[in-house]
């Protein structure tokens, strides 16, 4: 029946399944033309191992076991520090061995997190603390855009400008060898800046046209009753600006996540860069690939659900 | 009358806009405490412009204005503190949308009078029972009726216990059957003896309520008379021919 409108989408269902389903099994059918033996199976231990988490040596030195072997001393070769490890299952060195640094001691079962999952929690990491930062510096900059004082809002386009018209990858790299080596910045700071200096060029323009959106009687209604311009700017303007600007922040900050993962150039160990490492232990490129690529689905999906509910909340009120 | 009893005075008061537009022209005007000024003209005529000049949402290019002693746009005068003395309703409410209509009243006096929340509230909800709309207070705007708004707007403006109040069209949005619920309002702060400007194409409320009415035309005051005479007896042709035609399309 044409005119049923639960038929219509009955059939919308079904062609979206079956596209879905033919791409699928079209990827499936490719691999196997290729000779490529899947081996899922491996996966699951990059993400969640129970091979536990190992003691290392702080320092080069000699190994004391206790008799009873439930507790084990390690004695500097070179100077007086020495350190008692009691809190293992599983010793990995006898009694009088000579160790040097970051050698293994004794292991402690139990599940720990993989590669990967210690890779998500690092871009989850990155890319919260270069949101927020980025929100702080967006809304600076965004509010410099709107500046009556001409140099400051030529600054402010300009920053925006030399950001947007240069490539993330190159920012990055700048931000690592060139910022982080004079300012003395760790490989994780000087991403985190990246992609926040990076991101905030975009988030100004963001709120640049949810400021501007905002009638001009609003701002005029402000200041006749006397509020000063930083008065008008955070009690009537702003927040009028904000439900507006949050569909496309939403947007930009998705796309921070994505980016993040260009920040595993740098010696740091983001989830695409613990793909890449996983790759090369496991020789599985294409189930750690599609693996990774649905790591960042969740973190992105997780990111557009709540700020969907934000969305209706506002809406509300 | 004293000298310290003009509350407005506009002394050949000249603005060019950015784009080369004259918005005014030598214009000179003086307001005492407790008079109603009507300021009538064509579309285009400066009305507006010569509003906004008074609390200095535009700036001037000659001449000079002083309201309440100040003189507004001397860079040294304390802006804000004095538009808080000078309450302005706009053609179109401006009221904050995303605000319920107390808070809309109570922003300005807390933001910037410090008044503490118990005391701005009172005072709202006062304000709000004068202008019957005592039952809306915690709406929003978008959910009130034109009138409503420009009540609220009107309301929102005396929170600032302000010695003068000005009026942009305050009117001219609205459907005809709400006009008469704003009007009376504004009767109401008249008879209070507020310092009023109000820019209207109601000449019935202008014959009724004003002291003097003002007649404006390419960014010039050309006339301006007790209106009694100006609307009968007007001794301007221009003016003449400008009321013939508005009443002649009312
Ligand atoms: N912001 C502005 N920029 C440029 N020209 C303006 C601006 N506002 C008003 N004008 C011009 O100034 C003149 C007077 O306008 P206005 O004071 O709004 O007139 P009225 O209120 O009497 O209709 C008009 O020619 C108008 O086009
Ligand atoms: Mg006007």
């Amino acid at each position: 029946m044409r005119s049923n409108p639960l038929a219509g989408r009955a059939g919308a269902w079904l062609i979206y399944l079956v596209v879905l389903g033919g791409i699928i099994g079209g990827l499936y059918v490719a691999t196997q033309r290729i000779d490529y033996s899947w081996n899922w199976q491996r996966i699951p231990q990059y993400l969640i191992s129970n091979e536990g988490q190992e003691r290392v040596a702080p320092f080069d030195g000699f190994v004391a076991v206790a008799e009873d072997g439930h507790s084990l001393t390690l004695k500097e070769m070179k100077g007086s520090r020495s350190i008692t490890i009691r809190d293992f299952d599983e010793l990995l060195v006898g009694d009088g061995d000579l160790v040097f640094e970051n050698d293994p001691l004794a292991r402690k079962r139990g599940l720990v997190a993989g590669p990967l999952l210690v890779g998500l929690w690092m871009t989850l990491k990155i890319s919260a603390l270069s949101l927020m930062a980025a929100l702080v510096l967006g809304l600076l900059i965004g509010l410099g855009r709107v500046s009556r004082n001409s140099a400051v809002s030529g600054l402010a386009a300009t920053y925006v400008e030399v950001i947007r018209g240069t490539p993330l990858l190159v920012q990055i790299f700048i931000f690592y060898f060139f910022v982080g080596t004079v300012m003395e910045l760790s490989a994780f700071t000087a991403g985190v800046a990246a992609l926040a200096v990076f991101t905030a060029a975009y988030v100004a323009e963001i709120i640049r046209a949810g400021i501007e959106a905002v009638p001009r009687g609003q701002m005029e209604a402000a200041r006749s009753l006397g509020l000063s311009l930083p008065q008008a700017m955070r009690h009537v303007i702003l927040p009028q600006a904000f439900k507006r600007t949050l569909p496309p922040l939403a947007g930009q900050f998705i796309n921070l996540i994505k980016d993040s993962s260009l920040v595993s150039v740098m010696a740091l160990t983001d989830l695409t860069k613990a793909g890449r490492e996983v790759v090369s232990s496991t020789f599985s490129p294409f189930e750690v690939w599609f693996t990774v690529a649905g790591m960042y689905l969740l973190l992105t999906g997780l990111l557009s659900y709540l700020v969907r509910r934000l969305e209706k909340r506002l809406a509300h009120d | 009358m004293t000298e310290s009893q003009v509350l407005i005075e506009v002394r050949e008061v000249g603005k060019v806009y950015g784009n080369g537009v004259v918005g005014l022209r030598g214009v000179s005007l003086q307001v005492k405490r407790g008079e109603v000024v009507c300021i009538i003209g064509p579309s285009g005529s400066g009305k507006s412009t010569l509003l906004r000049t008074l609390n200095a949402l535009e700036p001037i290019s000659a001449g000079e204005i002083r309201v309440l002693g100040e003189s507004v746009h001397d860079p040294r005068t304390d802006l804000n503190r004095l538009r808080a003395r000078l309450g302005m309703v706009f053609q179109s409410f401006n009221l904050f949308p995303h605000r319920t209509v107390l808070d809309n009243l109570m922003l300005a006096p807390r933001v910037v009078s410090g008044v503490k929340p118990e005391r701005a509230r009172e005072r709202a909800l006062a304000l709000l029972a004068k202008v019957g709309l005592a039952d809306k207070a915690d709406m929003h705007p978008g959910q009130l009726s034109g009138g409503q708004q420009q009540r609220v707007a009107i309301a929102r403006a005396l929170a600032m216990q302000p010695e003068i109040m000005l009026f942009d069209e305050p009117t001219s949005a609205l459907d005809p059957e709400k006009v008469g619920e704003v009007l009376d309002v504004m009767k109401v702060l008249a008879s209070e003896g507020m310092t009023m400007c109000v820019v209207t194409h109601e000449m019935g409320f202008a014959r009724a309520v004003a002291h003097r009415v003002v007649f404006m035309e390419a960014g010039e005051i050309v006339y301006e008379d007790a209106p009694e005479r100006f609307f009968t007896a007007p001794a301007n042709e221009r003016l003449r021919a400008f009321l013939g035609q508005v009443l002649k399309s009312a």
